[in-house]
């Protein structure tokens, strides 16, 4: 039976969505993409390709990374969606661990695709906290950069995955 | 750090510049999704804009009806070329209305919806009625020249070649045409000689992550506001400008999600943009789609050169002699400039050469237009020439490495640059560089001479090769700048904050950061209380932003020099208070102190009446003097059986002067890897089909791009010489990081194979080919 509404979590708060064509509600073909940026004003998640090709929309549903312009709002009913906005702390704004460590490894250029790879790289990291490099480089497939960040991004999930490069070292003198 | 002056500007005394200790001003709002893009950006009342797009490559409108389109609900306007003035031209010269009757390629706009929403301006397209006459297209420059070729443009240009020169840049009249020299007895005195033709052809797509757009608010009049997610607001300005000359434009920016150089002109974005602004008076977005990007937008120029290069015997380029076709798609974005950035480069690469014939013709076809990109016309040019200098090296069994310490421009050498001037080289040097980058990669240890591979399985399928590049740019210096540094005073501290007023937009490079710590450390605060002013035009002085690897010398010399402005007017109202000559005075603490009476101290707040501020200028005039360099080392393999090519090993070197900061710079020697450059030796193509002429590469799914998982190992080796440059003694190089990537990477397929591969890219089937194995 069709259900007329939609309930799921979005960043540990609770939303109801009226499914229909009329003012307001949200069409049956909405993805979860433009719900996100349109609807909630979280626009961390980036709209590019459309297609689910390049990863800039990456958000974790019930902890899968998933491309949420491939994702419709319909088939969240029940889910839990973290996007990039629920890593901070919301009261303090402080910066979850792997944001900062995407700081200190200068792991992002243009930024508009680091959305998308920090979310990619969360889902890996709570599945599997010490995922070797293949396994990095495997899950981030799917995430496009174009200013070649690539290098940067692997030191930054490196060193949570418990291989730090030592900073210090690589830029000494430097610091 | 104290005594900071003129005379101190050397890396010990820097507190920020040349160290990896603060986080770019942005760091903590890309990672938390705070960093605004121009699509998270709305305003109130604003309309979604969609255009309808010619599905030949060369066609007249014959009817078109848009009747149904208007009578959608929620369709607000629909324009075609019967509403839009046809004296609004784009292009240079001005070549093609911005709507018009008669089509240039598949994916031309044929019309414009602006809707309530982009699904009912998606909606209206195909209710859009048009006939179309169908004429004969060409979209092969080569073709285009000849008698029997169609004529895009028969009232403007002869045989689709497009005028010369580009008048802004090239103030003594047009320049597309080297000659210098005796070219024959130049020939004559060569021991070694190539001639071929070689193509760079294939118009790959830069593909930034964030599309092209723009939001165009109409002021009244010819007065507009212009949110744009172009890498330079004041070249987003200036090209607008050529299609209404008297338009009164406030461009501001974003964070900018890649451009490559390719984002800056988005004439057509933000001319729909205004159209519809000015039909519906609410303001308008236009954000490409992907695939309008990728089909739409501009590529790489197409390349097609048919040269003559010799060498002497000891390795020394003599003579040059070629002709340059510029396949420049639809129109000339400014193009002209490209062509002559093109031949400076390549003199740059051969500049001991005393004998040159350069010839060039910019041409159009019936294709999306190309324009500019990161290289700049020299990465397209390179990608063919080095072809045929490998051949004359090869013919003298000369070691590359040796051959490009020999002829790469250095100190006294003289070049054309693209403003058809003479320039001598100051102060660079790059032999250093080249030895250190060859050392660090094991060029010595890896090479084994022409055609010959590094190593080979033991079966034979798998064989490696090496190979190496090199390319440089004077434009590093191009365009003048200007730049404020202002102080201002707390209301209740002692403290004070700065505030630098330029124009740059962020697109990934750093470069609002990196300027923040050169004021910070010329007048020795704190990087946190130094601040930059949005990226906008109307509050800004002239900034041309991030074009090209311009942004460390220009807007480093700038607010450099708008910082030590502000500092002497500082000293100089410190006089009374300290009484001592400023010479002897320093900046500390937020005020100033001298080295003749320790302990005198006078803050800056107390020099400046309350409530005021004090404001230093500085600016930059275009310099060419000082090309940078950038050199690349490539290790490939190659599956014998399946033509498949493998990037495993990547070094590259370069002499930036002085690293603004190490970590900045790490990741824009790594970017050559993307945004069409080394990869357009590998996979990066643009596909069209010979049947229908569209553009069969036209999403991300088709149009092959290295992911994640499929990265070599990359070394940089970076030098820092402390060139006469600017204050702080640096180069910008982040441009030309892949402009020699992708002629590298075919040498070393080259020597793996041990058969000579000049087709870009060397996919399978091309390696296939050159085996004999297809």
């Amino acid at each position: 039976m069709a259900k007329d509404t939609i309930n799921l979590s979005v960043n540990g708060i609770d939303y109801t969505f009226s499914i229909g064509d009329n003012f307001g509600q949200v069409p049956c073909n909405e993805t979860l993409l433009d719900t996100l940026r349109n609807r909630l004003n979280l626009t961390a998640a980036k709209k590019a390709c459309d297609e689910g090709a390049c990863g800039c929309c990456t958000v974790i549903k019930d902890g899968d990374a998933v491309p949420s312009c491939m994702t419709l709002l319909a088939d969240c009913d029940g889910c839990q969606i973290t996007t990039l906005e629920g890593l901070s702390d919301p009261v303090t704004g402080e910066l979850s661990e792997l944001q900062q460590k995407f700081i200190d490894y200068y792991a992002f250029q243009c930024g508009f695709c680091t959305p998308g790879i920090i979310m990619t790289t969360k889902a890996l990291l709570d599945k599997n906290p010490h995922p070797t490099e293949e396994e990095i480089r495997d899950a981030l497939s799917g995430n496009y950069c174009r200013c070649i960040s690539h290098y940067h991004v692997f030191e930054a999930v490196n060193a949570i995955a418990g291989r730090p490069e030592d900073l210090d070292e690589k830029w000494e003198g430097r610091r | 750090m104290k005594n900071f002056g003129n005379e101190n500007y050397t890396p010990e005394n820097y507190k920020y510049v040349g160290k990896v200790n603060v986080p770019r001003k942005d760091a903590k709002d890309i990672v938390s999704g705070k960093a605004m893009f121009l699509d998270d950006y709305k305003l109130p009342r604003m309309l979604i804009a969609k255009t309808l797009r010619s599905p030949y490559a060369h066609a007249k409108i014959k009817s078109i009806d848009t009747s149904e389109a208007e009578k959608l609900n929620g369709v607000v306007a629909v324009v075609t070329y019967k509403d839009v003035d046809q004296n609004m031209k784009m292009g240079w010269p001005p070549t093609k209305p911005i709507l018009g009757e008669e089509l240039m390629y598949v994916g031309d706009p044929v019309a414009f919806v602006a809707a309530e929403t982009e699904q009912i301006a998606e909606d209206a397209l195909p209710l859009i009625k048009v006939e179309y006459e169908e004429l004969p297209a060409v979209t092969n420059a080569l073709d285009a020249v000849k008698d029997d070729a169609p004529q895009l443009y028969p009232d403007l240009f002869k045989n689709n070649i497009i005028t010369p020169g580009y008048a802004p840049f090239q103030k003594d009249g047009p320049f597309w045409h080297l000659i210098k020299g005796d070219i024959d007895k130049g020939f004559e005195d060569c021991a070694f000689i190539a001639e071929d033709t070689v193509e760079f052809a294939k118009m790959a797509a830069p593909n930034a992550p964030e599309a092209p757009g723009a939001i165009v608010r109409w002021e009244g009049g010819k007065n507009f506001t212009v949110w744009c997610d172009t890498q330079s607001g004041h070249i987003c300005k200036t090209l607008n400008n050529i299609v209404m000359p008297d338009a009164n434009f406030d461009v501001r920016t974003f964070n900018v999600g890649g451009s490559y150089g390719n984002k800056q002109s988005q004439v057509m974005q933000v001319m729909s943009a205004l159209i519809l602004s000015m039909k519906t008076n609410r303001p308008v977005k236009v954000f490409q789609s992907k695939v309008e990007q990728m089909c739409c937008f501009e590529t790489r120029l197409g390349s097609q050169v048919h040269a003559k290069i010799g060498m002497d015997k000891d390795g020394v380029i003599q003579a040059v002699k070629g002709e340059w076709t510029v396949d420049a798609g639809c129109l000339s974005n400014t193009t002209q400039g490209q062509v002559g950035v093109g031949i400076g480069e390549a003199q740059l690469v051969m500049a001991k050469c005393p004998n040159w014939d350069l010839d060039t013709n910019l041409v159009a076809t019936n294709k999306q237009p190309a324009g500019i990109v990161r290289g700049y016309g020299g990465q397209e040019l390179n990608s063919c020439l080095s072809l045929l200098i490998g051949r004359t090296m090869r013919e003298g069994n000369f070691d590359p490495v040796e051959v490009y310490k020999k002829n790469y421009v250095c100190e006294g050498d003289v070049y054309t640059w693209r403003d058809g001037r003479q320039w001598q080289a100051h102060s660079v040097n790059y032999v250093k560089a080249i030895e250190e980058s060859s050392k660090k990669f094991d060029w010595k240890g890896k090479w084994k001479g022409w055609g010959i591979p590094t190593w080979e399985s033991e079966d034979g399928t798998l064989v490696r090769g090496v190979g190496c590049g090199i390319i440089g740019n004077a434009d590093i210096g191009e365009d003048n700048t200007e730049a404020y540094v202002r102080v201002v005073p707390d209301l209740f501290t002692d403290k004070s904050r700065v505030v630098i007023q330029t124009n740059i937009t962020e697109s990934g490079m750093g470069q609002r950061s990196n300027i923040i710590k050169m004021v910070a450390d010329v007048l020795n605060v704190d990087y946190d209380m130094v601040d930059i002013t949005p990226p906008e035009i109307k509050i800004n002085p002239t900034g041309f932003g991030l074009c090209g690897s311009r942004g460390t010398i220009c807007y480093g010399h700038a607010v450099s020099s708008a910082a030590e402005d502000v500092r002497q007017k500082l000293y100089d109202l410190a006089v009374p208070f300290l009484e001592v000559t400023t010479d002897s005075m320093y900046m500390t603490d937020y005020g100033v102190a001298t080295l003749a009476r320790p302990g005198k101290f006078v803050s800056w707040k107390k020099l400046i009446p309350p409530d005021l501020t004090l404001t230093g200028y500085g600016q930059h005039l275009e310099n060419f003097s000082t090309p940078n360099m950038f050199m690349i080392f490539v290790e490939v393999e190659v599956n014998k059986e399946t033509g498949q090519v493998k990037l495993v090993d990547c070094l590259g070197g370069t002499d930036c002067g002085q690293a603004i900061d190490p970590a900045m710079l790490e990741m824009q020697v790594q970017s050559g890897i993307g945004s069409a450059s080394l990869d357009t030796a590998i996979y990066e193509e643009h596909v069209i089909d010979p049947s229908i002429l569209r553009t069969m590469t036209y999403d991300m799914i088709e149009y092959k791009w290295r992911p994640f998982n499929d990265f070599p190992t990359y070394e940089t080796c970076v030098l820092e010489s402390q060139f006469d440059t600017f204050q702080f003694k640096a180069t910008g190089v982040g441009e030309i990081a892949g402009a020699a990537a992708a002629s590298a990477t075919m040498q070393a397929i080259s020597n793996a194979i041990g058969v000579q591969v000049a087709t870009y890219p060397a996919t399978p089937d091309v390696i296939l080919k050159a085996l004999e194995k297809l």
